[in-house]
């Protein structure tokens, strides 16, 4: 109808280790620090209760990036769990990448002091993922 | 590699022996009119067979959930088989101590549902079969390990058709102290190849091909139920949180708009496909269930084998290897962070 395109905004699903992440996105609200508001962040008490039946669900149910961010490795809150999403989030990604679309899914490693470090990352791929979708590269 | 020289009547015999104990079990082929076939042996053993030309299930499904104390059961089955034990035995799905498995080389199979091709029903004339295999099931003619060498012991054959029981472990002495024979080396090479390395192009596509393949799907997850590895009690998939039916499916469309039915086929097998990626050997019977001929065995092989390739994981070939995904090292996979 339009000939001018529209641009469209992505939405991006974060799951958010609740001792690190969601703390630092927390730290990022009160110092008015701005991320764009396509990002919603799931709280999860370790990242490694994200089952990647959760991240493939959200990219099937319309996500257009899903990223996954938690604890340095060694600084879980529950000694090892980031250990293991390394595992289980390497290993998807690499099924993504045999389905074209590895970019889509992301894995963050970010403490509850790095508000500044959240903020950076989430913007990041929040723009590339929205070239891709502007570009028609993702559903 | 040390093993007993046997030949089928030795087998028979020494398995007839083993028999003699009520308590005693034997799953294995059984070849009589109607083909051959897998049948649980109590008492004693007619018509066995140690090779089975037709592929209809994975006979790993058969002793998932099998924690009877105080019987002893052999397994006699092919090497995919086995190894779909072994990684049930890890997942603790079964009986540690009272079961024997026993790999027999396998010389590939032709698919129970391939009834143009004319299958040998004759277990014999088997053992040529693979030099000049073109009827043959896709995952037979892309298997990794078709030698008889993993579980508790094995039975091989070597160039000239002889056969050898070789045992693997302590209760695989047990077993191959049962039977008659004399001692002796094998040949480094027997009939079958070696393990044949993973391919070198890795298994490539799009969610376009996808699609496509999968849009004949009818979400009777009959590939669920007949996968020897996909072993949870409590599915995801049980209930209306991942596929939606009735009024949580109505819910869902009215409030995200329209949608494919039956809905959630793309997710159902992506997300079965990362769940059975490690434990995954390739066997291919959700193809051989799936009523609406997906070739499923080249989604899931493709993508089990990247995925095992990350951490050199082979499914079944050792009980002491962790599982990749139970276990982690300090230092690795520095690319995975962004």
């Amino acid at each position: 109808m339009t000939a001018e395109k529209v641009e469209q905004n992505p939405e991006i699903i974060g799951f958010a280790c609740s001792y690190c992440t969601f703390k630092a996105s927390e730290m990022a609200g009160s110092l008015r620090m701005k991320y764009p508001e396509g990002v919603k962040l799931i709280q999860v008490p370790c990242s490694s209760r994200v089952d990647p039946a959760f991240i493939i669900k959200a990219i099937m149910d319309g996500a257009d990036g899903v990223f996954v961010a938690g604890c340095h490795p060694g600084d879980c809150h529950f000694i090892k769990g980031n250990y293991f999403t390394r595992r289980k989030v390497a290993a998807l990604k690499e099924m993504f990448d045999a389905f074209g679309m590895k970019e889509r899914l992301r894995l963050f490693w970010v403490s509850a002091a790095e508000a500044r470090r959240f903020v950076d990352k989430v913007t990041a791929m929040y723009n590339e993922i929205k070239e891709l979708k502007n570009a028609g590269k993702t559903g | 590699m040390r093993g007993k020289r046997v030949s089928s009547a030795s087998i028979a015999q020494g398995l007839n022996r083993f028999l003699e104990d009520d308590r005693h079990l034997l799953l294995a082929f059984e070849k009589d009119a109607r083909g051959v076939n897998l049948r649980a042996f109590k008492g004693k053993v007619e018509g066995l067979s140690l090779f089975n030309p037709v592929f209809s299930s994975n006979s790993a499904l058969y002793v998932r959930r099998m924690f009877a104390k105080g019987t002893e059961i052999v397994l006699m089955l092919r090497p995919c088989e086995i190894r779909a034990y072994v990684e049930l035995q890890k997942l603790s799905q079964m009986e540690r101590e009272g079961i024997v498995a026993v790999s027999v080389d396998c010389f590939g199979a032709v698919s129970s549902k391939d009834e143009a091709t004319e299958a040998p029903r004759e277990a014999q004339a088997e053992k040529g079969l693979f030099r000049d295999f073109t009827h043959g099931r896709f995952a037979c003619m892309t298997c990794r390990e078709r030698r008889g060498v993993v579980g508790d012991a094995g039975v091989r054959v070597d160039k000239e058709g002889g056969l050898w029981l070789c045992p693997y472990t302590e209760k695989g002495e047990g077993f191959a102290s049962l039977f008659e024979g004399e001692t002796g080396e094998t040949e480094a090479e027997m009939l079958p190849e070696g393990a044949s390395p993973p391919e070198a192009e890795q298994f490539n596509t799009d969610m376009a091909a996808f699609s496509q393949d999968f849009s004949k799907c009818i979400l009777c997850k009959n590939c669920k139920a007949m996968c020897p590895v996909c072993y949870c009690v409590d599915c995801l998939f049980n209930g209306d949180d991942y596929l939606p039916k009735g009024d949580a499916l109505l819910n869902k469309v009215l409030r995200a708009g329209s949608t494919d039915l039956p809905q959630g086929k793309e997710l159902f097998h992506l997300i079965r496909m990362f769940h059975v990626s490690q434990t995954c050997v390739g066997c291919g019977a959700c193809e051989e269930a799936c009523p609406q001929g997906i070739p499923l065995t080249r989604y899931f092989k493709g993508i089990s084998e990247r995925l095992q390739g990350l951490f050199s994981y082979l499914p079944g070939r050792s009980l002491d290897e962790t599982l990749p995904y139970v276990t982690f090292l300090e230092e690795e996979l520095k690319d995975a962070e962004d």
